[in-house]
């Protein structure tokens, strides 16, 4: 039974109050947004670079915003709001680009950093040897929003910490649980941007991202297990806090983490695996979204992600995995994270397919990659984390599609003699070609002569990437169909962050390689 | 720009005198950073980037807000204390409270040449065309990152602390392919000073592995003895210290923790040649004259003699523990005592082994023994008595930390030298010896050059 609302804030220690933010501190905020004119400050970078003489230069002008709530057991650890804001200028000068930013939003500052963008296009100018050019983008002038229902930054802050201490009291309440951590993490992007293009977009995103892990100790043995959360981040308002059964999982998570601490450590050799979608996202976004990103495969990221094993001679020819396998890469997918109006060089979003029928057919592009291989236009993968970062080539939302027929998880483990069941997501690691992959998970189930099991513990698979979707033999139908993600894709040097969705049915993956990755014993 | 110490105590002042709270601390943080990358033998990118970020906590009855904002202006700052103060006051009893630090003395420094955070685009472009240009020469194909940096940060409280630090780093690092693509190189070093930056010898290190690296052999996964070059040591400790934290050793989740419900504070875990501290005077890394937890940092051993002697308290755990809070580390040096023994010895001593130049990807497997998994990178040479014989394809590895340092399985220990994590880019730096590991568990083959 759930605690009543007012119980629990008693015993949590919350204290009713104003529990907003007051009206004159948003009316400040949007007071201070409002006091910006990002047209006028963006035409004035714009007119600076023309006359230095680029081919082309852009302008972002953008503000960040986000909130967070760290919570323990029954205390709250953190609340936080911050805000960045800024503008950025990139130039395109004799082949070469330069870029320069300023926390300060002034016609002044707008105007120096486009000459020093400039400057330094000019100075790098003189030992480039391979000059760069753009696909043509059509003129936009348009506004864009995210779709969501509430908008956190608009919501009592009580309701949010309530929220997560009552996923706390439900998974403390199981026997045998010892800690629970939980998180709540809102992001807003107000995004402008404008080019010598002539185009001006203005967008605004909001990414709602809860979060908890749930630990239970066996302090006679030095052991603990660990259970996190399934539920993925997403593009979407408060809603989703309303919406996904988050109190459910969490006492879910707490029973998970305590029969882990007795349950049978796997055999490690072959198994077959029926992965749920809360794990099989992360191998689909470290085996097919990272190998088939262009700037990869020619290089550009050798230095720090690598390059890919799929090279530009493959285009068309190399069998990625089974036929049952076809990869869609959607920038308008719903809720999906890097669900965008435009990129940041002003490309209307597309959905396209990566792989058909399991052949590898085509790439993610920016404007500059996709002049490299001879397409008249950009699929729109271009992105900077920052009005201070540089943009370049990120991963658009990339899903597998579910198989057409009515085909549930029962049905692909009913043809399984010796499985394992994973759901969520555990350690992962992938080589710099990405070919040899290793993922973990936060639960396991074995399978036996068609049916679900006891729990298993200490699983991890690993494989390479073509063998393992050429081990695909099984999809769930469009009901078991989910999505997830992560808000912190690393890439880049310098590093930034990319958030970014992946879509699946469960899927089932004949003998594959099963490590047991607990401390040797003795 | 970067602030000075009095315009950043002008603003740390400005923003406390906003406070109507019980209880604040603020922090003020200015950064300027420039880079360029290149890759494919050409420049890709390349840009500077400035900012300034005002960070407030507020305790109003012991409630806790925080914000933070990047606008300087009057306005804006008090808005920044205005929002701390409103979310502290809806927020729940702050059960970790404790009260800001008073007063302190603080040791400063010499973390920061302005040289390094002044570099101008000209001399950078023409050091990376000259990478470009060596790599050309040697008929591979370069990739790198050149980054330059220069950061402040001020702190204060309104029980009247204040502190102040600015720190400078360029990094450079390359990665060289064979055409071909059969055989690559990485090479990456840091420093406070650009003069102490060897573009020349990063390039030519790369180089040279990529060149060494062809047509590597197949051999099997399974236990080897290893010779870790110092990056493979930095890649490989790059997230081992977050293990030192002593409130998950008590609560029962960390390799730190024992049976029993206690830890294994004061057992000789380690090799007995190991030492792992941290010191901020260190000459070749300085390290900030503020630990985490806000008090003076010290020399802060937390391994000596290869025994477990510190883990790291805050101040909220020591008071409940009724312990010091930690004074460090603010930097990572793992040295061993005894003579050092360099790379050319412990290959001339090895029967039968590897050499490993860099991992990738490390990822914790279980927290238990801080066991992770990932990959060896950018070279991987098999010894056979006391010679390197060829290389061999990369390998993943599943290996515990607290194994591999363990009594009886560290062999050889060499020199110090500075060192950083590849995944973290060259942005942090640690001092690191190469090691000579006698098992080490690879469980897979990977094709990736």
């Amino acid at each position: 039974m759930q605690p009543s609302r007012r119980r629990f804030l008693k015993t949590s220690g919350l204290v009713l109050g104003a529990a907003t933010l007051p009206p004159w501190m948003l009316e400040r905020e949007a007071a201070a947004a409002a006091a910006v004119d990002k047209v006028k400050l963006a035409e004035i970078a714009l007119a600076t670079a023309r006359q230095l003489g680029v081919t082309y230069a852009d302008v972002r002008i953008n503000r960040y915003r986000n909130e967070s709530i760290f919570t323990r057991e029954r205390q709250v650890q953190q609340v936080a709001r911050g805000q960045s804001f800024g503008l950025g200028v990139r130039t395109l000068v004799n082949g070469t680009w330069g870029f320069a930013s300023s926390q300060n939003v002034t016609d002044d500052e707008a105007q120096r950093a486009a000459r020093q963008a400039v400057e330094i296009a000019k100075a790098n100018s003189v030992y480039e040897r391979q000059p760069i050019s753009l696909v043509p983008a059509a003129k936009v002038v348009t506004t864009w929003k995210s779709a969501f229902a509430k908008d956190p930054f608009d919501l009592p802050l009580d309701d949010k910490i309530e929220f997560l201490l009552k996923i706390n009291e439900t998974a403390m309440k199981v026997k045998g649980v010892n800690f629970v951590n939980s998180r709540l993490s809102f992001v807003n992007e107000q995004k402008f941007y404008a080019s010598t293009d002539g185009s001006s977009i203005e967008q605004y995103i909001i990414r709602t991202a809860p979060s908890f892990s749930v630990t239970a100790v066996d302090f006679a043995k030095g052991d603990f297990q660990m259970r996190g959360s399934l539920g993925a981040p997403k593009v979407i308002g408060y809603e989703y806090l309303e919406t996904y059964p988050w109190q459910t999982e969490a006492e879910q998570a707490g029973h998970e983490a305590v029969e882990k601490l007795q349950a049978k450590p796997v055999e490690p050799g072959k198994y077959d695996l029926v992965l749920h979608p809360t794990n099989l996202w992360l191998t689909i976004h470290e085996s097919v979204g990272h190998s088939t990103e262009l700037d990869r495969a020619l290089g550009w990221e050798a230095d720090y992600a690598g390059t890919s094993f799929l090279t530009p001679d493959k285009l068309g020819k190399f069998q990625f995995g089974s036929r049952l396998v076809n990869f869609l890469a959607d920038r308008t997918q719903p809720q999906g994270l890097a669900t965008v109006g435009y990129d940041d060089e002003g490309v209307p979003a597309q959905r396209w397919y990566l792989i058909k029928e399991g052949v590898f057919i085509d790439w993610q592009t920016t404007r500059e990659l996709a002049t490299l291989i001879g397409r008249p236009s950009s699929y729109g993968c271009c992105h900077a984390d920052s009005w201070g970062s540089v943009p370049f080539a990120r991963m658009p939302n990339i899903s597998l599609e579910p198989s057409r027929d009515k085909i549930a998880l029962d049905d692909l483990i009913a043809d399984v003699k010796q499985g394992i069941l994973i759901y969520g997501t555990g350690s992962y690691s992938i080589d710099q070609q990405r070919y040899n992959f290793q993922f973990g998970g936060e639960s396991f189930w074995e399978i036996k002569d068609g049916k679900k099991g006891a729990m298993l513990r200490d699983v991890a698979y690993q494989s390479r990437t073509p063998d393992f979707w050429g081990a695909c033999d099984g999809l769930g139908g469009e009901a078991s169909y989910e999505l997830g993600g992560a808000l912190n894709d690393g890439k880049g040097q310098p590093g930034q962050s990319n958030a970014v969705s992946h879509g699946c049915p469960v899927a089932r993956f004949r003998q594959i390689n099963v490590l047991n990755t607990a401390p040797r014993r003795g | 720009m970067l602030l000075s110490e009095p315009e950043s105590k002008a603003l740390c002042d400005k923003l406390l005198s906003f406070v109507k709270a019980d209880d604040a601390e603020v922090s003020v943080r200015s950064e300027v950073s420039s880079h360029l990358r290149f890759a494919a033998n050409a420049f890709r990118t390349s840009g500077r980037r400035e900012d300034t970020i005002a960070s407030v906590t507020v305790w109003i009855d012991n409630k806790k807000g925080s914000a933070s904002g990047n606008e300087m202006d009057d306005a804006a700052l008090q808005g920044v204390v205005e929002q701390a103060e409103q979310l502290a006051r809806v927020s729940p009893v702050d059960r970790e409270c404790v009260p800001s630090l008073g007063p302190e003395q603080y040791s400063p420094t010499l973390a920061y040449v302005q040289a390094t955070a002044n570099i101008s685009p000209a001399p950078r472009a023409k050091a990376i065309g000259d990478v470009i240009a060596a790599c050309e020469k040697e008929k591979v194909v370069g990739a790198g990152f050149h980054e330059a940096e220069g950061s402040t940060i001020a702190g204060a409280t309104r029980h009247g602390n204040f502190h102040y630090h600015r720190a400078s780093r360029v990094s450079l690092s390359v990665t060289a392919r064979t055409r071909e693509g059969e055989g690559s190189g990485y090479f990456l070093r840091n420093h406070f000073d650009i003069a102490r930056l060897e573009t020349t010898r990063v390039a030519q290190e790369a180089i040279q592995k990529a060149l060494r690296s062809r047509d590597p052999h197949r051999l099997d996964a399974g236990v080897y003895t290893v010779i870790l070059e110092p990056q493979a040591v930095a890649d490989l400790l790059g997230f081992f210290a977050f293990s030192f934290d002593a409130r998950q050793a008590d609560e029962g989740r960390s390799p730190f923790s024992a049976p029993g419900g206690k830890t294994k504070l004061g057992e000789k875990i380690f090799d007995e040649r190991l030492n792992f501290y941290s010191d901020p005077w260190h000459p070749e890394l300085p390290g900030s004259p503020v630990a985490g937890t806000g008090i003076p940092a010290q020399k802060f051993y937390l391994v000596r003699n290869g025994v477990l002697e510190n883990l790291i308290y805050t101040r909220f755990w020591a008071k409940q523990k009724q312990k010091e809070p930690s004074p460090g580390p603010v930097n990572g040096i793992l040295e061993g005592t005894g003579r050092p023994a360099s790379l050319a010895e412990m290959i001339q001593e090895t029967p039968r082994g590897l050499l490993v130049s860099r991992f990738w990807y490390i990822r914790p497997v279980d927290r238990r023994t801080a066991a992770s998994t990932g990959l060896t990178r950018d070279g991987v040479w098999y010894i056979e008595n006391g010679k390197i014989q060829y290389p061999v394809r990369n390998f993943r590895f599943n290996q515990s930390l607290l194994e591999m340092l363990a009594p009886g399985n560290v062999d050889l220990i060499g020199s110090a030298e500075r060192v950083s994590s590849a995944e973290a880019q060259g942005a942090y730096a640690a001092l690191l010896p190469p090691l000579k590991v006698k098992e080490f568990h690879f469980t897979s083959q990977s094709e990736a050059v």
